[in-house]
Order: C-alpha cells, then sequence, then structure tokens
C-alpha cells in the first residue's frame, strides 16, 4: 500500500510541467500571483570575535505588509546563520535546503562545516536557476579559519566583505557601515553598528520596517537575539472597538447531539 | 449733438474731440424707435410688460416674441432690433447653461448682464484672437433682465453701450421718457405684485399709440414660487379690465 | 541541431532584463479619509510622499485649502495633484472676480468633476475627496475617481489605503453589517468622527507601507478650519 503510494509522490526537485502554460498565459495578459516577499534590510558584519548579523522583520505583499514581526535570520548551521531578502519561499527553501546539505557534509566528513562551503553550496544553487530563485543573502559564520560575512546575489555571485548588506534598504543600511565600520570592534560597538545600521533602513526604506533580530556568532557560541529592538511602536487608538454581544445576526441555530457509543470489551493478553 | 458729428461718426471704434462715441450713441437713438418696454420689480416679484407692435392684421401676434425666458430664474424683454435682440438672448441663454454645467448652480442676474454686456462691446473688434467674424456696428437692443436671485428679485438693464444697471423699474423703447416719468411718479420699493402688473399697463396704455389689448401686449413674472411665467391672452385680457 | 540546443528553450522573462517603455504617471502613495456630520466635516490625510520604496517627504500635505467652507484632499500622482489644485485655485479665484463671490463647496465639487473629465483621455491620476459645509450649512463628502466621476457621500476613505479604510468607516460611521437598534447607533459628534479618522489612519499605517510619518486632519465647520495633527509610525 505505502509502496503504491510512493509511487504517486512527485520527484525530487523543481517541477517544471506548467512553464510553458504559463508563459503563453503571461504572454496573454494574465496577472500571476503576488509572492510574498521581504523588502528587507538585511546587515552582517565581521567584529573582533565573529560576526553580528541584523534583519529587519516586515514582510510585503505588494504595497501591504503581511507579516509585521517575521524572522529572516536563517539557520544553516551550528556555526553559520544566514540572513534573507527576496522572495520569502525562495529564501526560507534556499537556506532549508543548504542547511540539510551541509549537516549531511558535516556528518560525512566528521568536521565543522566552513562558511566557504555554505558559500559555495548557495552560489551555485542560484546559479543553476539563473536568477529565478530571488534570494540575496548575507551569509555569516565563524569556522576554524576565523570569521565569515559573504553576500549572495540572486544569479549566483558572491562577495567575501568585511560588512555586507542586501536587500531594498541595503544602500540606507551601508551608508552607516561605510562611515563607522573598523576592523577589531568589540562586541558592545559591532552590536551597536548593526542596531544602527538595519533602523536606517528600516526608517528610510518602505520595504523595511517593524523590528530589529541580531544574531552574534563568536568562536564557539551563538546568541541569536530575536526582536532586539522594538523600532517601531503601534499607535494607541482612541476609541474602543469591541462589539456588543448579538452585533452579529443570527440567521438560525441548529444543534447536534454529538453522542458517542464505544464499548470496551477486555482482550486477554498473549503470553509467551 | 448732430452739429459736431463732422465725420467721427463713421468709425465705431473712433472718439470725437468731444470724448462721444457716435455709434454707439446712434445705437441708444436706435432703441427709442423700438416699442416699449417697462420692468417693475418688488419684493414678491418682478413684473415686464412690453408693447408688441402688429403691424398688419396678417402678421401672427404670437410669433413676435419680445419677453424670452434666458434660463428658469431669469427673463429678458428687449426693445430695439430684433435680430440683434435674438443674438444677445442667445449669448445669455448659453453663458446660463454653461454656468450651470461648470458649477451646478444658477447663474447670478448680475453675472449674466456682464457675459451679454461683453458680447455687446465686441463692435469694432478685428475679430481674429478667438477666430470670431469682426462685428461692424454695436448692437440696436437694449435689455431688461428680470430674475430670481438667492430668492431675491432683481431687474437690470442693459443698453448698446454694454453699460449695465440695477433697476427698481425702468422703462425702454419708443415710450420709454414719458413712461419713465411715470415709473418714477408711481413706484414705491414695497409695491405688491399686482400692483406693479397695473403700473405697468397703466403706463403702457399712457404710451402706446394704439389702444391696449391682450394680443399687443405681452405681460410676464418672475416670483420665487414660480419663476419665469408669461400670461395668456385671458389673464392679459383681465388686468387690462383691472385698469379700463 | 542537438535535442537539448538552445533554442529548444521558450525566451522566459528574467527580472533583470525588462525594458520598460517612459510612463508619464507615478504613485506618490498617501490615504484620505472624510466624514461629513450635520454641521462640520473631517477630512484627514496622512503627510507621508513615496515613490516605489523611496520616502521623499515625511512631512507632505495632502489638504489643499480651497475656501472657508471647502478642503480638497489628493492623493496619487503628486505632480498632478499640483497641476490640479493650481489650475482649480486660479479657476476659483478667476469666479470670485467674476461673480464676485466666493465658490460654494457644491459649485467646486462640480467644476473639479468637470476639470478632470477635460482630461478623459490622458487623466490626472490622483484620488480626489472634497471636504466641506454646503449652502445649509451641513457637513458634505464628494469623492472622485481619475477621470470626474463624482460621488456625494457622508464618509469615503481613498488614495493607497483606502480600500483597507473604506469598510472600516462602513462599519464604524454608516452602521453597516451590524444587528443594531437605532438607539444602540452612536450619534455621530464631532470628537467621534475626528476619533475614527485617526484610529482608521494607525491601522492603516500598520499595513499599507505608503501610509505612515503623520496625519493632519482638517474640522471644518461654519466658524472656520481647524487643524490637528497626529504621530505614525515611522517605517
Amino acid at each position: 500500500m505505502d509502496l503504491d503510494n510512493a509511487r504517486e509522490l512527485p520527484r525530487a526537485g523543481f517541477n517544471f510541467d506548467n512553464c510553458k502554460r504559463n508563459a503563453t498565459l503571461l504572454n496573454r495578459g494574465f496577472k500571476p500571483p503576488i509572492t510574498t516577499k521581504t523588502g528587507t534590510t538585511i546587515v552582517g558584519i565581521i567584529y573582533k570575535d565573529g560576526v553580528i548579523l541584523g534583519a529587519d522583520t516586515r514582510a510585503t505583499e505588494g504595497p501591504i505588509v503581511s507579516d509585521k514581526n517575521c524572522a529572516k535570520i536563517h539557520y544553516l548551521a551550528k556555526n553559520i546563520y544566514c540572513c534573507g531578502a527576496g522572495t520569502a519561499a525562495d529564501t526560507e527553501m534556499t537556506t532549508d535546503l543548504i542547511s540539510s546539505q551541509l549537516e549531511l557534509h558535516r556528518l560525512q566528513t566528521d568536521r565543522e562545516v566552513r562558511v566557504v562551503a555554505a558559500n559555495t553550496m548557495l552560489k551555485q544553487m542560484l546559479f543553476r536557476y539563473q536568477g529565478h530563485i530571488s534570494a540575496a543573502l548575507v551569509l555569516g559564520g565563524v569556522d576554524k579559519t576565523g570569521p565569515h560575512i559573504y553576500s549572495i546575489h540572486p544569479h549566483g555571485s558572491s562577495d567575501k566583505l568585511p560588512y555586507a548588506t542586501m536587500g531594498s534598504g541595503s544602500l540606507a543600511a551601508m551608508t552607516v557601515f561605510e562611515s563607522r565600520w573598523k576592523p577589531d570592534l568589540s562586541e558592545e560597538e559591532g552590536k551597536k553598528l548593526v542596531r544602527d545600521a538595519d533602523p536606517t533602513g528600516v526608517f528610510n526604506d518602505l520595504g523595511s520596517g517593524s523590528n530589529i533580530d541580531l544574531c552574534v556568532i563568536r568562536k564557539g557560541s551563538v546568541e541569536y537575539l530575536r526582536n532586539y529592538e522594538l523600532a517601531n511602536k503601534k499607535g494607541k487608538r482612541q476609541l474602543d472597538y469591541r462589539f456588543k454581544t448579538g452585533t452579529s445576526t443570527v440567521l438560525h441555530t441548529n444543534i447536534k447531539d454529538l453522542l458517542v457509543t464505544e464499548r470496551v470489551q477486555a482482550v486477554p493478553m498473549e503470553i509467551s | 449733438m448732430f452739429l459736431t458729428r463732422s465725420e467721427y461718426d463713421r468709425g465705431v471704434n473712433t472718439f470725437s474731440p468731444e470724448g462721444r462715441l457716435f455709434q454707439v450713441e446712434y445705437a441708444i437713438e436706435a432703441i427709442k424707435l423700438g416699442s416699449t418696454a417697462i420692468g417693475i420689480c418688488t419684493p414678491e416679484g418682478v413684473v415686464l410688460a412690453v408693447e408688441k407692435r402688429i403691424t398688419s392684421p396678417l402678421m401672427v401676434p404670437s410669433t413676435v416674441e419680445k419677453i424670452v425666458e434666458v434660463d428658469k430664474h431669469i427673463g429678458c424683454a428687449t426693445s430695439g432690433l430684433m435680430a440683434d435682440a435674438r443674438t444677445l438672448i442667445e449669448r445669455a441663454r448659453v453663458e446660463c447653461q454653461n454656468h450651470w454645467f461648470v458649477y451646478n448652480e444658477r447663474m447670478s442676474i448680475e453675472s449674466c448682464a456682464q457675459a451679454v454686456s461683453t458680447l455687446a462691446i465686441q463692435f469694432g473688434d478685428s475679430g481674429d484672437s478667438d477666430g470670431a467674424a469682426a462685428m461692424s456696428r454695436p448692437f440696436g437692443v437694449a435689455i431688461l433682465f428680470a430674475g430670481i436671485e438667492a430668492g431675491q428679485p432683481q431687474l437690470w438693464h442693459m443698453d448698446p453701450s454694454g453699460t449695465f444697471v440695477r433697476h427698481g423699474a425702468k422703462a425702454i423703447g419708443s415710450g420709454s421718457e414719458g413712461a419713465q416719468q411715470n415709473l418714477q411718479d408711481l413706484f414705491r420699493p414695497d409695491l405688491t405684485l399686482d400692483e406693479a402688473i397695473d403700473i405697468s399697463l397703466n403706463t403702457l396704455k399712457q404710451v402706446m399709440e394704439e389702444k391696449l389689448n391682450s394680443t399687443n401686449v405681452e405681460v410676464m413674472t418672475m416670483t420665487k414660487e414660480r419663476e419665469f411665467y408669461m400670461f395668456t391672452k385671458e389673464e392679459v385680457e383681465q388686468h387690462i379690465k383691472n385698469i379700463a | 541541431m542537438s535535442r537539448l540546443g538552445f533554442e529548444q528553450f521558450p525566451d522566459y522573462q528574467v527580472p533583470g532584463m525588462k525594458h520598460p517603455d517612459f510612463s508619464p504617471y507615478e504613485s506618490n502613495g498617501g490615504s484620505i479619509v472624510a466624514i461629513a456630520g450635520d454641521d462640520f466635516a473631517v477630512i484627514a490625510a496622512d503627510t507621508r510622499l513615496s515613490s516605489g520604496y523611496n520616502i521623499h517627504s515625511r512631512t507632505q500635505s495632502k489638504l489643499f485649502k480651497l475656501s472657508p467652507q471647502t478642503v480638497l484632499g489628493s492623493a496619487g500622482c503628486w505632480a498632478d495633484t499640483l497641476s490640479l489644485t493650481g489650475s482649480i485655485k486660479v479657476r476659483m479665484q478667476s469666479y470670485e472676480h467674476t461673480h464676485l463671490r466666493t465658490m460654494t463647496t457644491e459649485a467646486v465639487a462640480q467644476m473639479l468633476s468637470i476639470a478632470m473629465y477635460n482630461r478623459r483621455f490622458f487623466p490626472y491620476y490622483v484620488s480626489n475627496i472634497l471636504a466641506g459645509i454646503d449652502n445649509e450649512g451641513k457637513g458634505v463628502v464628494y469623492s472622485y475617481d481619475p477621470i470626474g466621476h463624482c460621488e456625494k457621500a457622508t464618509y469615503r476613505a481613498g488614495g493607497t489605503a483606502g480600500t483597507l479604510l473604506q469598510p472600516v468607516l462602513d462599519n464604524q460611521i454608516g452602521h453597516k453589517n451590524m444587528n443594531l437598534e437605532d438607539a444602540d447607533k452612536i450619534k455621530l459628534t464631532k470628537e467621534r468622527a475626528v476619533s475614527v479618522a485617526s484610529d482608521t489612519f494607525i491601522s492603516a499605517a500598520e499595513r499599507d507601507i505608503y501610509t505612515g510619518d503623520s496625519v493632519l486632519i482638517n474640522i471644518i465647520t461654519k466658524d472656520g478650519i481647524e487643524v490637528r495633527t497626529l504621530t505614525l509610525r515611522q517605517d
């Protein structure tokens, strides 16, 4: 029975069956469904003892905010995290997929995986799909060779940098790094720098907003600081919008008795 | 004025050394050849009464239209060249409709008079600014505007020079001098509408050459309740009987 | 030709390879809410001016005082808003000179419709809402589509968050979709109208990326126009 089902399961990897049909629909003026994007300001820096990643928490569908507090710093390995910007599904699936491959890699090699390996696997995957996977990433981690930050573009190119920004708010955030980043920052200085850079994107870029997440990766330890800063408070409404009981019209009532009849029978236990 | 006209009455836009525009003055004279029209404004409404010259028994009197509706709230009585009057009335109607179209409200009586005045003083224009043909002479028409504005009746008068002034009572046309004197004697600001109708018909009776009857006179009232209303033959007859 | 030759693959669209035509329009965002009461009208608009993901200004008023009795709220393509309000102001001044009186709210409403329909085939890309006091001293709201369709209403939301806010107004001001006795329907006072308008903007700023920074509220009564402000989220 299970085997029969297995034959029906889709094969691993993407299914391209509808590509030709969709291209035709598109040409005839069909509007494709809107995907959830993380307009996003994501950043990463190297400091004295490791790396710090930062991200905002807004997800959008066109001009509408679809998630006010989403997490954009994804787990790749114990010592490696990755911020994602672009189409939400793409960043999540890509990081999850590479995360599982990194875990297999670690088991096979019995070594802590290196950040450079994660970078290579991510860029190879993105390049294979020629930019159709909309994931712009800031990869950061610490391995035996030291702390590393990579920025990876959707088409598969990547840069190894001491500080990187990505997403629609990347230019805003980069202004702060360009003026204030320097080698061998202390952890406090580094966190303050990231905390200052990310809100620059949150406030000046409409694709970014809400709160700030931080992830500090040191040699041998990780500190994931979810909602490190609540950059925006919701305004206080003047009126009470609760409704009186009975405000909704009851059209008809139908009560069904859910009587469960169960017979319990004693069965002698088999004793071998 | 005829003594000094020497040559200065040829161009419509040439002043005489005394500072007069003879063609305009002649146009004002032309009105004095027209039939008499009288307007009286009372707190209840405005009455317009005009003499119709029926020059031949073969004429159909109803086709001589001396009082016309411009909009629901504006009526006009004209005296002078009837063909010119048609042109000015047409402009007044267009302006009122345009004002309603653009602003969704009634045009004020003064604005209507202003719009007609703008057309009336375009004589002598080369006419190429808006593509219209040049106008060679002033209009030989005087107009009485009777209207209701914000619930209040108003009476305005405009002459060929384009000058428009608000009046309590006004007479234009051939019998205007005598009629105006009569109106000055009889007008009071608190007249009733019926009194005003009687005064206007009485005045017409005095200045008209022919005997006043229901075919050679037209009466219109403009009141808040009824707005533009032309009297029927019977109603006119009734009022003529009243003043007899 | 090999079976997997390049020409075998259709030319799928790739984001980086678009060649957009020149577009004369731009959406600069912003939302407007207007509520009319018995003897007042409230009109509110946010002050954010943006394009794409960029903020041009956090303090741009979208409310235009046309007369002591009439205020126009205009959002959409800011260039068109400036052009339209400029020409409306000129026309109103001209009316005042020719007709020796200030235009009534009804007259402005009709003229605005005509001015917009004049551009039927190259429209002003704007969402207009006009609020004011009418001839009888009552509050009125008029809303427009970009080519001059005019609708008289008692409350209306427009702009980028218009579709988010209108149902809230339907419920709170219009008492729609509620099983309420007439006695339970809350009377629309000036203060309630201001509160509902403010609260809708607080909610709109949560979900619409083009609405935020602050709200300007104009309260129009026969005695004049009172202006209030409220700070919104900045992100």
